[in-house]
């Protein structure tokens, strides 16, 4: 450093001294390019090699000095070696310049290169914010999208086959990959189909100012139907002084007739089958034909129209007109839906569940009883027979049993054996209403009403049907099924009035057949209507619900008889075909413990005389069984415990044979005896 | 529609001599036969008419088969006042729909009147061909092969319900809740055993009545109202009172070193004579009226009771098949 330090002074005081003398300069240079080339030639790794063989002779030499100064020291090869050594030294030296200068040429040619690759850097950078820039821009422009592309054009090939020669001749030989013609073919195309709305558009005007005019010409003609009428009406009254002389009132046969011819085939097949049955036997029948006519003629129009259509249809070119077509109203419909929001779903379904205008309907009414209106109606769509039913009942039935059965519902479930209506009779049904998206015929029958299988019958339809039984066909033509409907109504009354009494625990009149005895000692507490599910949870029940001796459909009631600390509770099913079928009674008796049929010999006998023993099907049947039980009640308490309930039957031996048969059996001896045989 | 059979109870049944059949009496006046071996052979599935009796004899239409019985030669049925015998060869050969009966027995005085008896039990003498048959109050002695009536044994004071026999003696019990032991030489009794008057034993809630009798060499087996127990044959005093859970005795039988019980209970119990209990067999019936068990050709016993169906076991441990009625 200090070295450094005083060549750089050297430096300057020989350029202070350039400006003296400039010949002086010139040998300066010299020395300096001299020095510089040859620094540069030279290699520095020899002269590393030279500067430590020349250190390791000064050593040498010194060594040699200090032995000489020790031996001899006025000799006069030291002197020589001191200038030996010195001259070294300038060796030395000379190599620390040439050092230097070397060393300042590899700064220099560093700091260029160092420069250089600045500028390359810098270059490259330019070059990728250039790329970037590019490739948002055709990134932009790949995005593009023009309004063209939302419009709908008519299919190509329409176009090539519609368009004027004009437009299309330089499409003749399109190809789809070529992208200029694509794009001019899609200009044409717009052009095209611009034009095209154009003229749609006027076409369009036009015709709304037509139907204008056609409206207006039907005004007009409706005012003159309309001025025709009362001159009509004029003529009719003025004849009617002639219909009465001639005694004939054709007017509400007429109304009636015109009607009937109105009505959809399958309803008047029924209507005229009815009321000629009507008229033959006499009975407490009333036909009517409900609806509004107008509706019906108008509906017999369209139907009308309809069937040209399906005519039309046949052929199947016309059919796919109709189809696109369809899909055009499809589409307005969509776009009427975003304002009205309505399911379409739902609109299907009610176009499904169409019904004709017109309906029949008969009332069954017995005198002094309860009377039974049933409406038939036309499923259009279904295609099926629809029965909704109404019963008014006479004032003096107020209980609530007794109004059930007379439910018009109730009455008409399972008229004919398993027709609960629940299941649409045509099998068509099933997917049709899938389509509309409604899972089963049932969840539709506060809609429309029951779909029983007789009602399909006695309308003349016919399906295909799972089981096809000669009796049921047999029992189907209106005669039958009114003939059913008139005992099931008979049946229900008399059901209804005995449900009546026993609901004010009282019990009905016993007819006079019944063998049983007319007192008993035992009270009736209660009566009520229970529910299925109730009645299925009862543990005495469960053998009948396990055989499938009961179902939903059935009646469900709960009796209890008390005597002192004793109590029977009898649940007793009553099926739709009551009296045909026995009402089935479960019982339980709650005495010294529970005891029913599967744990009690005596509970178990009860339950058979009264379920499986009583032969005679009469409508007060229910009573008399309710009456037999409960004189078997009293001999259970009184042959099981006679101290508890003193007796008041007449039995010759409380128990008899192995299995300890109690008398239940009674016998119309005397007052009264029961016996075991 | 609610089947009659539905409700019907069997109160007797008896395998034929030769082993293959069962038959069942029940309350409609019907007997049922079935055929054992298929149903006893453990490796065959069986349809549910394999289950169902072959064929139906309806004795006496409306009155009750109270007791059957079999001989080498008949199957005696007991209905009510009367006795009908039917010879095993037409029961398993000709049209069961025209079977009638090859002989019957009317019981003396007690036919056709309100007070007709019914035919709780008969029992078989096998070395003098005699029938003991139990019909109210009284126990009749027949000679089989002419039919006659040999001898009224009238000691009991109300319906006899079972019987039991050995070579010399006769154990009857009755509904009268006296249980007594005839000397056949003499056709007296000898001794008499009253259970429903020893404490432990009576059950008053249920009654006194006699429902099952049974014995060997050193005990005497009875129950009925009264709990089931045992009764040494000699000294006439009770040894075990059975621990059932029951509403009344039906059957009980010494069997094997075992005493099988059942009656109003839903299990059939298997007991060793100190009452302990071997198995319990839960039942289909609410009652049981009648088992009846062989080993050869078929190792098979059969429960039955107030229920359509017969429970069938191979050993007295648990339900192997079950027969139905319907």
């Amino acid at each position: 450093m200090v070295k450094d330090a005083s060549s750089s002074s050297i430096k300057k005081k020989r350029k202070a001294t350039n400006a003296e003398a400039d010949s002086e300069i010139d040998i300066y240079k010299k020395v300096i390019e001299f020095e510089d080339k040859e620094s540069t030639n030279r290699q520095g790794s020899i002269d590393a090699n030279l500067y430590f063989e020349l250190c390791q002779d000064i050593r040498n030499l010194l060594t040699e000095v200090f032995e000489l100064k020790q031996t001899d020291p006025s000799s006069k090869k030291l002197r020589d070696i001191q200038t030996e050594i010195f001259i070294k030294m300038c060796f030395i030296k000379k190599l620390n310049r040439t050092d230097k200068i070397r060393h300042v040429f590899g700064k220099e040619t560093l700091a260029t290169e160092k420069q250089k690759c600045d500028s390359i850097k810098l270059n490259y950078q330019n070059l990728v914010y250039e790329l970037h820039h590019l490739v948002t821009e055709t990134s932009k422009c790949l995005a593009f999208k023009s309004k063209d592309e939302d419009i709908e054009l008519v299919p190509f090939e329409e176009f090539m086959k519609e368009a004027p020669e004009s437009l299309t001749k330089k499409f003749l030989d399109y190809d789809a990959n070529d992208r200029v013609q694509k794009h001019s073919l899609r200009l044409a195309r717009l052009e095209w189909e611009l034009t095209q709305r154009k003229n749609l558009a006027h076409l369009c005007k036009s015709l709304v100012e037509e139907q204008k005019k056609l409206g207006q010409d039907l005004v007009e003609r409706k005012d003159k139907l309309n001025a025709l009428r009362p001159l009509l009406m004029n003529i009719i009254n003025s004849t009617k002084p002639l219909q009465e002389h001639l005694d004939i009132s054709l007017k509400e046969m007429r109304v009636e007739h015109k009607l009937a011819y109105l009505l959809p085939d399958p309803l008047y097949i029924f209507y005229v089958n009815v009321v000629s049955y009507k008229n033959v036997n006499d009975l407490n029948l009333e036909v009517e034909i409900i609806g509004d006519q107008d509706d019906a003629v108008q509906w017999k129009e369209s139907a009308q129209e309809g069937h040209f259509l399906k005519d039309d249809e046949s052929d199947e070119q016309d059919q796919e007109v109709a189809e696109v077509e369809e899909v055009v109203e499809v589409k307005k419909r969509r776009h009427r839906k975003s304002i009205q929001q309505v399911d379409p779903m739902e609109e299907k379904k009610n176009k499904l569940l169409e019904i004709h205008p017109l309906k029949v309907e008969i009332t069954a009414s017995l005198p002094d009883g309860p009377s039974l209106t049933i409406i038939f109606s036309y499923q259009t769509r279904l295609k099926i027979i629809t029965v909704t039913s109404n019963a008014t009942l006479p004032t003096k039935m107020t209980g609530n049993c007794a109004k059930d059965v007379l439910m018009g519902d109730n009455i008409l479930c399972e008229l004919i054996d398993g027709d609960t209506g629940f299941e649409s009779p045509n099998p068509i049904t099933k997917y049709q209403i899938k389509k509309v998206g409604v899972t089963s015929f049932q969840s539709l029958i506060p809609h429309i009403g029951y779909a029983y299988h007789w009602a399909q019958k006695i309308c003349g339809m016919d399906f295909l049907s799972k089981q096809m039984n000669c009796d049921e066909v047999g029992s189907t033509n209106v005669e039958n099924v009114m003939k059913i409907l008139f005992k099931r109504l008979e049946s229900r009354t008399d059901l209804a009035n005995q449900l009546q009494l026993l609901e004010q625990n009282i019990l009905p009149k016993l007819p006079k057949s019944a063998e049983c005895p007319p007192t008993s000692a035992c009270s009736m507490t209660k009566w009520s209507c229970i529910t299925y599910q109730k009645y299925c949870q009862k543990e005495f029940t469960r053998a009948f619900v396990e055989e499938d001796l009961v179902c939903p459909n059935d009646l469900f009631y709960s009796l209890l008889l008390t005597r002192a600390n004793a109590s029977l509770e009898a649940l007793i099913v009553i099926k739709n075909n009551y009296p045909q079928s026995l009402p089935l009674f479960s019982l339980c008796m709650k005495f010294n413990g529970v005891h029913f049929a599967e744990n009690n010999d005596e509970v178990r006998d009860m339950e058979r005389l009264l379920n499986v023993e009583i032969s005679e099907k009469i409508s007060s049947v229910l009573t008399v069984q309710i009456a037999r039980l409960r004189s078997y009640f009293d001999v259970y308490l009184e042959t099981t415990d006679s101290k508890a309930f003193p007796q008041t039957m007449t039995f010759i031996r409380p128990t008899c044979a192995r299995n300890r048969k109690r008398p239940f059996k009674f016998r119309n001896m005397g007052n009264g005896i029961f016996t075991q045989y | 529609m609610l089947n009659k059979d539905f409700y019907s109870t069997i109160l007797a049944q008896v395998i034929s001599p030769c082993g293959n059949y069962l038959v069942t009496g029940d309350t409609s006046g019907k007997l049922s036969v079935f055929h054992l071996s298929k149903i006893t052979q453990s490796d065959v599935v069986l349809s549910k008419e394999d289950l169902l009796p072959k064929y139906k004899i309806i004795v006496k239409e409306g009155f009750q088969i109270n007791s059957l019985l079999t001989t080498p030669q008949f199957l005696i049925v007991g209905v009510v006042g009367e006795i009908f015998g039917y010879n095993w060869k037409s029961i398993r050969t000709t049209n069961p729909q025209r079977n009638k009966p090859d002989w019957s027995i009317d019981i003396p005085n007690r036919k056709n009147t309100l007070d007709t008896m019914d035919i709780n039990v008969i029992n078989y003498d096998t070395i003098n061909n005699h029938i003991f048959v139990g019909c109210g109050d009284t126990i009749y002695v027949f000679d089989l092969e002419r039919r006659k009536l040999l001898k009224n044994l009238s000691k009991h004071v109300d319906c006899v319900n079972c019987l039991s026999n050995s070579e010399t003696d006769l154990i009857s019990g009755a509904d009268d809740g006296v249980v007594n032991i005839w000397d056949l030489r003499s056709y007296k009794v000898t001794n008499k055993i009253v259970p429903h008057l020893s404490e432990p034993v009576a059950r008053t809630e249920l009654g006194k009545w006699i429902g099952a009798v049974s014995a060997n060499e050193d005990y005497v087996l009875c129950g009925g109202g009264p709990r089931l127990s045992l009764w040494h044959y000699r000294f006439l005093t009770y040894s075990t009172v059975f621990p059932m859970d029951d509403k009344g005795i039906h059957v009980a039988e010494i069997y094997k070193e075992k005493i099988l019980a059942g009656g109003r209970s839903r299990l059939f119990y298997q007991m060793s004579f100190i009452g302990d209990v071997i198995s319990e067999i839960p039942v289909s019936a609410a009652t049981i009226y009648s088992i009846v068990h062989q080993e050869e050709p078929h190792n098979v016993s059969c429960l039955a009771g107030s229920s359509p169906k017969v429970d069938v076991c191979s050993s007295f441990m648990y339900k192997n098949q079950q027969l139905s009625l319907y």
